[in-house]
């Protein structure tokens, strides 16, 4: 496993498009952030803003940037014939996923680190000028927040390599990814059935992973932190689950 | 206008590696040219200037006397077989030579009549994403000769196919440059060269080695392979230990 | 047939001979439609009264048949022909009462656009034609007819050191809106055209007071009743029935269970002087009006991004393959390639989308209308408009997404790049919870600026409502959207024709 690991940490470390994605994610994560923070204000009285949500704002776009390489993973490897010969080197494919998915884990998780600790700082120095009260890392919800949303984005990753395993192609693997994710809260949003709504968001990867990022009103989220992100964590079980067995039985 | 390829002085490097460097020769119509070289001598590159796909940084490349990129419906001027794997995978062999003719303004009866020409009669509704290397070849060539071309510029066309489309593959090229096309064939396989080609080009590094008749070379050398070699000797970029 | 045409004919065969883009063109326009019909069908609008639930009441509609609010104090005689009414008005003020539980207090104050004058009016019905001139809180003497029309006058706010003299005059059809400081001295302020015996009168009504948060949520909304209360002195009328008496109604009041008005308004006089207190408005509805193309349309957002992966991969498929040294074999002139595939490109995205909106939008609103929902659906003009519209935001999001897979050679770059710049603003400043100012900028200078071709209810300067982008209301006109778009898939277009240009293949 360690020498497996060691060659796909080799092969995305000479993929400059995949590495370059990283930065590009921490940037336009926090600054998607600091665009919320900065163009937010409340009127007296205040305006239920919950400054959490606010602050990791950029989490919600910048997932998109996770997405992409993970998907690559595979994706790229497929439309290059690149797979033939890393299964050739490493026969036993579901070591070769579980790799992968290690990779892709473990970049989401320093990136994603990176990325959401510039959002609470953007939402510190930013959100009080505003008249918004901000809240520092050692309050528990806070605390909950903030490495929940970088749970958040393991997981997507860990969702992207799952899909990507089952459609191969890696651009239509990326649309799938994403309109799973986006369209679902969409729909939520707009219909007004309460009840749909509320399962629609309970079960949605998106929704129901972002309710981890509450601080407020928590009894009005559809669905509690960690279970939200349980749910989530079950999305990308499943997928990995599907990708695994099609990344089995199909010929590469 | 005669059917020829002209290739005039061209230079060209890709960063600090000079590809072609003062390459000039002619290829005149009724008898096939061979193409040889090394690896990396410049064959490709050189095919790929005539037919404007690369622009080469000095000297000129015309074809029937006009550069490549002023032909209006260039495929009834100049056939190519370039790469066989430049296909959409999902469209069927028939479709990929349909939406060729239609850039051409043939009529769709072109396409069955080239698919037939060269076997693919029965494969023409299967999706060239699953075609062998030589069926792929067949397909390429199958391309080359949509408009009826007078000129045909073919890289490598031997690449991959069974001994049955070796020998249909020699009797084709021999068919077409009788009928009076000049047709330019590049390959590695000297023994075949020896026996389709008239006229021979022999390139290393980027420039002509020798420019003449099979049978002068063959005066001079046993087979065109050891007159290949003694050509080459100084102009070869790679090669293994064992070899010679 | 020209090169030209010749060239799009192969680039059209190109396109319809691989499966997999045509299904997915089929499938941007079914998935488009089957979401507005999913989304349609699970909101239920319900009204109730007080406890009991009822069948919601028809909106009011507007001349136009745009629903509107019509809700005023009204005291008023008949004119059947020519005549006029002049008044002063002395003074405004005005109430904002809280709602309980949290800020259940009465506080004083004007909302900016209450509006205090005199109205000639088609009837007492809800929705009817009128023309009226009034003095607002802060907008200064205003002349409006029929809901949408407004022409400013004088500016300034009334008191006793300040009257206002308001006279509408009708000869003919013509009602002529003319203001004076002292009485004396009259200034046109406009005038309209109103036929048929009409309700003359004055009036007075204000729009709830708002605060529009700025927050996350998309921004929320707070309304608070708000009542004006206008002191008229020196009110003459000429050429209504002598004798006629000032009759006054409660125009547009709803009643309560147990019958009563709820929140009237009202009049006292004392000799010469008329107190009139009112609320409501008299305006298009505007903002939280409900279901509209935003709900019905919400499936365009799948679409769309099935229409990038298609013309992404149709981009990039090329050059990675080296399929495009085959195509420059068959025509060498790589700028008029890349306008060919644009061409056939745009054109499949603009049938696919005009005809998913096209379908979508009489289906999904007979569904709303089914459910409850008491909107009237889109004038035929209104619909083809944002059919077209819809179709010429898919066509120019799917050449964005090839000028990007031509541009970047890899489909999935692409494909993340057009979904990041078409797809994800709008999602954020729809429903992503961002503070509306912030939505606001990104539907400007993003290509998300073409959804604007969703609104179809105009954002007016004299009607107080929450114009955000959650609630349907975009910061640029249809057509400067459609021109942000235009200008990026430009752009992407153009710089992958110049790197086409200059690369060998």
């Amino acid at each position: 496993m360690s020498r497996v690991l060691y060659a796909e940490w080799t092969k995305l470390r000479t993929e400059p498009a995949a590495l370059w994605l990283v930065p590009c994610f921490v940037v336009v994560t926090v600054l998607m952030s600091l665009f919320a923070v900065a163009s937010a204000s409340c009127g007296q009285g205040g305006c239920g803003i919950d400054p959490a949500v606010l602050s990791l704002a950029g989490v919600q776009l910048g997932q998109a940037l996770v997405v992409l390489p993970a998907v690559l993973t595979i994706g790229g490897e497929h439309s290059t014939g690149l797979l033939r010969t890393t299964l050739t080197a490493t026969p036993r494919r579901i070591v070769v996923l579980a790799a992968k998915a290690v990779l892709t884990g473990g970049l989401a998780l320093v990136a994603g680190t990176a990325a959401v600790l510039g959002c609470v700082a953007v939402g510190r120095a930013v959100l009080p000028g505003n008249g918004i009260a901000a809240l520092s890392l050692t309050d528990g919800p806070m605390l909950r927040a903030t490495a929940g949303s970088v749970l958040y984005l393991v997981l997507i990753g860990l969702l992207a390599l799952g899909v990507a395993a089952v459609i191969r192609d890696a651009a239509a693997s990326a649309g799938a990814v994403l309109a799973l994710l986006y369209a679902v809260p969409l729909i939520a949003a707009v219909i007004n059935d309460p009840e749909l709504q509320r399962t629609l968001r309970r079960f949605a990867p998106m929704t129901a992973g972002l309710a981890v990022q509450a601080t407020t009103d928590l009894q009005r989220q559809p669905i509690g932190p960690w279970a939200g992100l349980a749910v989530l964590a079950a999305w990308s079980a499943a997928a990995l689950l599907c990708g695994g067995l099609a990344f089995r039985l199909r010929d590469p | 206008m005669e059917p020829t390829i002209e290739v005039t002085g061209l230079r060209k490097r890709y960063g600090r590696t000079v590809a072609l460097d003062g390459m000039s020769c002619t290829v005149r119509p009724g008898h096939v040219t061979g193409f040889v070289g090394p690896n990396g001598a410049g064959k490709s590159t050189t095919m790929r200037v005539v037919l404007g796909l690369a622009a080469p940084d000095a000297g000129t490349a015309l074809v029937g006397g006009v550069p490549y990129r002023t032909l209006r419906r260039p495929l009834t001027h100049v056939g190519a077989l370039l790469d066989a794997g430049a296909l959409q995978p999902s469209r069927s062999a028939r479709n990929h030579l349909l939406w060729l003719a239609r850039s051409q303004g043939f009529a769709a009866r072109r396409v069955d009549e080239v698919l037939e020409q060269t076997g693919l009669g029965g494969a023409g509704r299967r999706r060239a994403g699953g075609f062998s290397l030589g069926m792929r070849q067949r397909l390429g060539i199958a391309a080359a000769l949509l408009g009826d071309p007078p000129v045909l510029m073919l890289d490598e066309p031997f690449n991959g196919l069974d001994p049955e489309g070796i020998v249909w593959m020699r009797g084709l090229l021999g068919t077409l440059a009788a009928q009076g096309r000049a047709v330019l064939v590049s390959s590695h396989l000297m023994s075949e060269l020896q026996h389709i080609a008239a006229h021979v080009v022999i390139i290393g590094r980027g420039r002509v080695l020798a420019d003449t008749t099979v049978s002068e070379l063959l005066a001079a050398a046993p087979s065109l392979e050891e007159a290949y070699f003694a050509l080459t000797r100084d102009a070869v970029d790679f090669r293994g230990e064992a070899a010679r | 047939m020209s090169d030209f045409g010749r060239l799009v004919r192969a680039e059209w065969t190109k396109f319809r001979t691989v499966r997999g883009w045509v299904l997915g063109t089929v499938a941007a326009a079914l998935v488009t439609v089957l979401l507005g019909l999913f989304v349609a069908s699970n909101s239920i609008s319900s009204c109730s009264n007080g406890t009991v639930d009822i069948e919601c009441p028809a909106l009011p509609l507007g001349p136009d048949g745009q629903p509107v609010r019509d809700k005023f104090f009204f005291v008023h005689r008949t004119l059947a022909g020519d005549g006029a009414i002049t008044v002063r008005v002395t003074s405004m003020q005005g109430v904002i009462t809280y709602p309980p539980p949290d800020h259940d207090k009465i506080v004083p104050g004007l909302v900016e656009w209450s509006k205090a004058g005199v109205i000639a009016k088609v009837g007492t019905a809800e929705g009817s034609r009128y023309v009226a001139l009034m003095v607002t809180a802060e907008h200064g003497v205003r002349m409006q007819h029929d809901f949408v029309h407004d022409t400013a006058g004088r500016p300034g706010a009334v008191s006793a050191g300040t009257p206002r003299w308001l006279r509408l005059t009708r000869a003919g059809d013509r009602v002529t809106g003319e203001e004076s400081a002292d009485g004396a001295a009259w200034t046109e302020v406009g005038t309209a055209t109103l036929a048929g015996p009409v309700e003359l009168g004055l009036f007075v009504t204000s729009p709830s007071d708002l605060t529009v948060n700025n927050g996350a949520g998309g921004g929320s909304v707070q309304a608070r009743l708000a009542t004006a209360t206008a002191t008229f002195d020196n009110v003459t009328a000429t050429g209504t029935p002598p004798g006629d008496d000032w009759r006054r109604d409660d125009v547009g009041a709803e009643l309560n269970p147990d019958g009563t008005l709820h929140h009237p308004g009202g009049v006292e006089q004392a000799g010469g002087v008329l107190t009139v207190s009112g609320n409501g408005d008299i305006a298009p509805l505007a903002g939280e009006s409900g279901p509209g193309v935003q709900l019905v349309l919400i499936g365009l957002v799948v679409g769309l991004i099935v229409v990038i992966v298609v013309a992404a991969v149709n981009g990039s498929g090329e050059l990675r393959r080296g399929l495009i040294g085959v195509t420059l074999l068959a025509s060498p002139r790589r700028g008029r390639v890349v306008a060919a595939k644009a061409v056939v490109l745009g054109a499949v995205a603009f049938v696919t989308g005009t005809a998913a909106a096209a379908l979508v939008i009489p289906l999904a609103w007979a569904v709303l209308t089914d459910n409850g929902f008491r909107q009237p659906g889109l004038p035929l003009p209104t619909l083809v408009r944002v059919a077209v519209g819809t179709g010429l935001l898919v066509a120019g999001t799917a050449l964005l997404a090839l000028g990007l897979g031509l541009l970047l050679r890899r489909g999935l770059a692409a494909v993340g790049l057009a979904v990041a710049v078409v797809v994800l603003p709008y999602l954020m400043a729809v429903i992503g919870g961002l503070p509306p100012a912030a939505a606001e900028w990104l539907l400007r200078l993003t290509p998300a600026a073409a959804f604007a071709i969703q609104q179809v209810v105009p954002e007016y300067a004299h009607v107080l409502a929450g114009y955000t982008p959650a609630s349907g209301y975009y910061p640029l006109p249809a057509w400067a959207g459609l021109a942000v778009l235009a200008g990026y898939a430009a752009l992407a277009l153009g710089l992958a024709t110049a790197r086409l240009r200059r690369s060998d293949v």
